[in-house]
């Protein structure tokens, strides 16, 4: 035991550079990170009926409801979101302009980043993302007018 | 038959319960034949996880209906090799192939090592059993991959886009490499439970670590690659927490594979070692569980389900014993040496781990980040694109750098005076490759410009090296230049593979920095007849055409494509609609400059009714070389792994110098 706490404290004493290092990059990293967190890029993401009243940039998650309307390389398209499992009475208006993915239908799971105008969600162009029914197995949507 | 199956992962359930509790009682009473017979029951468990694998194989292939997960994973129609590829499309299929990854590896590192290492081996068997024990109770208890039902008339069938080549070796690569991690837990366990944390474990399972890491860095590539011609928005990696679970495991044993030699040169870093093991293994199993579970958002939503809770309360289980058996055997852990200078070779390496990590940290914050405010604020937040961005630059390219100057450095105390000498060629010629480009224009992208700059350093390093080499071989009496080569390589696999490793990853952060940095991208409606430009590039829209395939009506929009007077012949970019899946695809138009390394990327966005399409139009520079980065990665990866007698003998050696210790 004595040998053991002898390399131990020898081992402990003469690593002073390891451990200012280790500790300077944890220092850094914990910096930066609480930084880019707090103050950088991040986005609330929020259900459709928790929109009401809030007009910062927030991320939209929810389901398309129909009718789908417009150009999204023309004045936008036009639809509602409703909340994932939530009732149609959930759903906001949402203009859309920029590239849309190809999974996107009436029924599809999907996520835009924008902010509310007078009562309309206006998405970031660009920026939706659509999300796979589930993997393998394509659902067939009965409701889907597309 | 789905009997048999069901009966032959009760028999491994079974099986592997036993290695666990024998193999743990074998070992602490020091019994032999009780820890023998569970190290049989692990390798049986293997064959009977086999056996339930080909009967699941034999009902996908059967198109048997009356199993819920064929019915819900294939249709009659499916081409043989999807319908293959079906065992690991849904969860229980992929549980039940990592399952037999599981026990194939275990029973297969226990048996290579059962000779030298044979004091370890009694207590690697029950930890590998108790992994085992976890997953087979998920297949049997939970999710089934046999469960029946009444047979319909025919399958789901597969989402479109999956129908395609990479996923019949993307998705298992992964499991490959995800699963590949537990050898090293398991041996890095099982030595802390012998009491014998020596440099024994990591020397068995070098190669699996290598293994799976090259299994994990390949899968990854290939699912960009899918990605980038197949998903069809221009990109590869869109820093999803999927993509990211794949991603941090692999920088982990990255970093592994880096401190591993600091350990068995100099004794150094050994609790360093271990925690990076066991953070590797318990991000694999996270990976699972953010895949499965369905907590944060990601475009890759697969089946979820109630596995969730089991995979939290395992990595739960699995952080803590493992923890708990470190602390208790921390004392042992010390190591007998110490850094002697922080410029070394030594610091270069934990500089390169301490990087590492903390870019593998910076992506776990960001993928548990809407959990965390979730938790705190009431409110998921989520990281974006500009969050991973800026980490990647700022702990990637000193990464880069360090490429360049970890092999060239002395170990333990580097001079001043031998360092101007060492790094005179690379510093000049990273210098003057940075100089020429600032001419050229890459001042544009500072981080870009950085990273060529770098890539320059580390090319130029590395290249000396081999040519140091190769002189060396040739002045010891090798005949040519040639076999100068072949034998050094030959001698030192796992240095120069390592070089080699290093020159893809130079690949893919040039192709990363080209295709991202300098970059330039172009929309516009076109109507039949007009052109656009994008970069140095014009494209006249000539025609739309109609094709009527099987499944499938393809849309395509031919367009010719010239670059400055040079006519470079039609480009077609479109879409398929299919007809039984209702789903539309994006199929883009990619022309690649076999010389430079770019490619012009076509999306037609909008196909409108009156025959005008709204295309968007990328000029990605470099970005072959991501592709290029693979092979290489690959070829690097095959040279490490190679086996070599001569290490073999020299390890057999060294081992015998510090004595191996009196078997039970």
């Amino acid at each position: 035991m004595a040998g053991r706490g002898y390399t131990f404290r020898v081992a402990r004493k003469a690593s002073p550079a390891r451990l200012v290092i280790a500790l300077s990059v944890a220092a850094v990293l914990a910096v930066f990170l609480l930084y880019t967190s707090i103050a950088g890029g991040g986005n609330p993401s929020i259900a459709p009926s928790a929109l009401k009243g809030r007009t910062a940039k927030v991320q939209l998650v929810g389901v398309v409801v129909g009718p789908v309307r417009g150009d999204s390389h023309a004045g936008g398209k036009h639809f509602r979101l409703r909340d994932i499992g939530g009732s149609r009475a959930t759903g906001v208006p949402v203009v859309y302009s920029g590239s849309v993915p190809d999974l996107f239908k009436v029924g599809r799971e999907i996520v835009v980043v924008g902010r509310l105008r007078n009562g309309v969600f206006v998405s970031e162009p660009g920026s939706m993302i659509t999300k796979c029914p589930s993997k393998y197995a394509p659902k067939k949507n009965a409701d889907d007018p597309a | 038959m789905p009997e048999l199956g069901r009966a032959a992962l009760l028999v491994t359930l079974g099986l592997v319960t036993y290695a666990l509790v024998a193999g743990a009682a074998g070992a602490h009473l020091g019994r032999r034949r009780l820890a023998v017979s569970a190290q049989n029951a692990l390798v049986a468990a293997f064959f009977s996880t086999l056996v339930a694998s080909a009967v699941l194989l034999a009902a996908l292939l059967r198109n048997d209906f009356s199993f819920t997960y064929v019915a819900r994973t294939t249709s009659e129609a499916l081409p043989t090799a999807y319908t293959i590829s079906a065992f690991w499309g849904g969860q229980e299929g992929s549980l039940l192939l990592w399952l037999l990854f599981l026990t194939g590896f275990g029973a297969a590192a226990v048996r290579l090592n059962r000779q030298w290492a044979r004091d370890l081996i009694v207590w690697v068997v029950p930890v590998f059993a108790g992994v085992a024990v976890f997953f087979s109770f998920l297949v049997v208890a939970v999710a089934s991959p046999f469960a029946t039902q009444v047979a319909p008339a025919d399958g789901a069938g597969m989402t479109p886009s999956l129908q395609n080549p990479y996923m019949l070796a993307h998705p298992p690569l992964l499991y490959l490499g995800y699963v590949g991690l537990t050898v090293p837990f398991a041996f890095c366990l099982g030595a802390l439970l012998a009491g014998r944390p020596d440099e024994r474990w990591l020397i068995a399972t070098r190669r699996w670590t290598l293994f799976a890491w090259a299994a994990l860095g390949v899968g990854q590539l290939l699912g960009a690659h899918w990605a980038y011609v197949e998903v069809g928005w221009g990109g590869y990696y869109a820093w999803d927490p999927v993509e990211n679970a794949a991603l941090m495991p692999w920088l982990v044993a990255t970093a592994f594979l880096h401190s591993v030699m600091i350990q068995e040169k100099r004794g150094m870093l050994r609790v360093w070692n271990v925690l990076l093991v066991l953070l590797a293994f318990s991000l694999s199993l996270f990976g699972t569980f953010l895949t499965r579970s369905g907590v944060v958002n990601s475009i890759h939503s697969f089946t979820q389900s109630s596995i969730g809770p089991w995979f939290l309360f395992f990595i739960a289980l699995t952080v803590g014993v493992s923890l708990a058996i470190v602390f208790w055997r921390l004392a042992q852990l010390r190591s007998p040496t110490k850094l002697e200078s922080p410029v070394s070779r030594e610091a270069a390496f934990l500089y390169n781990n301490l990087l590492l990590l903390a870019l593998c940290l910076a992506i776990l914050w960001g993928v548990v980040y809407p959990l965390i405010s979730e938790a705190v604020r009431g409110e998921a937040v989520v990281l974006g694109r500009s969050y991973y961005d800026f980490f990647l630059r700022i702990f990637g390219l000193p990464l880069l750098l360090l490429m360049g100057i970890g092999p060239l450095i002395a170990w333990r105390r580097a001079s001043l005076t031998s360092l101007l000498t060492t790094f005179r060629w690379p510093t000049l010629v990273a210098a003057g490759t940075g100089v020429v480009l600032l001419f050229l224009g890459a001042g544009s992208s500072v981080p870009g410009l950085v990273a060529y700059t770098f890539s320059a350093f580390v090319v130029t390093s590395i290249a000396m090296e081999f040519a140091r080499g190769t002189r060396a071989r040739k002045a010891l009496g090798a005949s040519s230049w040639a076999t100068a080569f072949s034998s050094l390589l030959g001698r030192n696999r796992r240095r120069y593979g390592g070089y080699v490793v290093h020159a893809s990853i130079v690949f893919l952060a040039v192709g990363i920095a080209g295709s991202s940095a300098f970059d330039s991208v172009s929309e516009a409606r076109l109507s039949r007849g007009e052109s656009m430009t994008v970069g140095a590039y014009t494209l006249v829209y000539r025609s739309l055409d109609e094709r009527q395939t099987a499944n499938a009506t393809q849309i395509r929009a031919q367009l010719e494509v010239s670059r400055g007077d040079r006519e470079l012949g039609t480009l077609e970019a479109g879409k398929n609609a299919y007809t039984v899946e209702q789903q539309v695809s994006n199929e883009v138009g990619i022309r690649s400059d076999k010389l430079t390394g770019e490619d012009l990327f076509v999306i037609a966005e909008q196909i409108d009714p009156d025959g005008t399409v709204y295309f968007r139009v990328f000029v990605k520079p470099l970005v072959n070389l991501i592709w290029l980065a693979g092979l290489v990665f690959l070829l690097g990866s095959a040279i490490a792994l190679w086996p070599d007698a001569r290490e073999q003998r020299r390890l057999v050696a060294r081992m015998r110098e510090v004595g191996l210790p009196a078997t039970r």
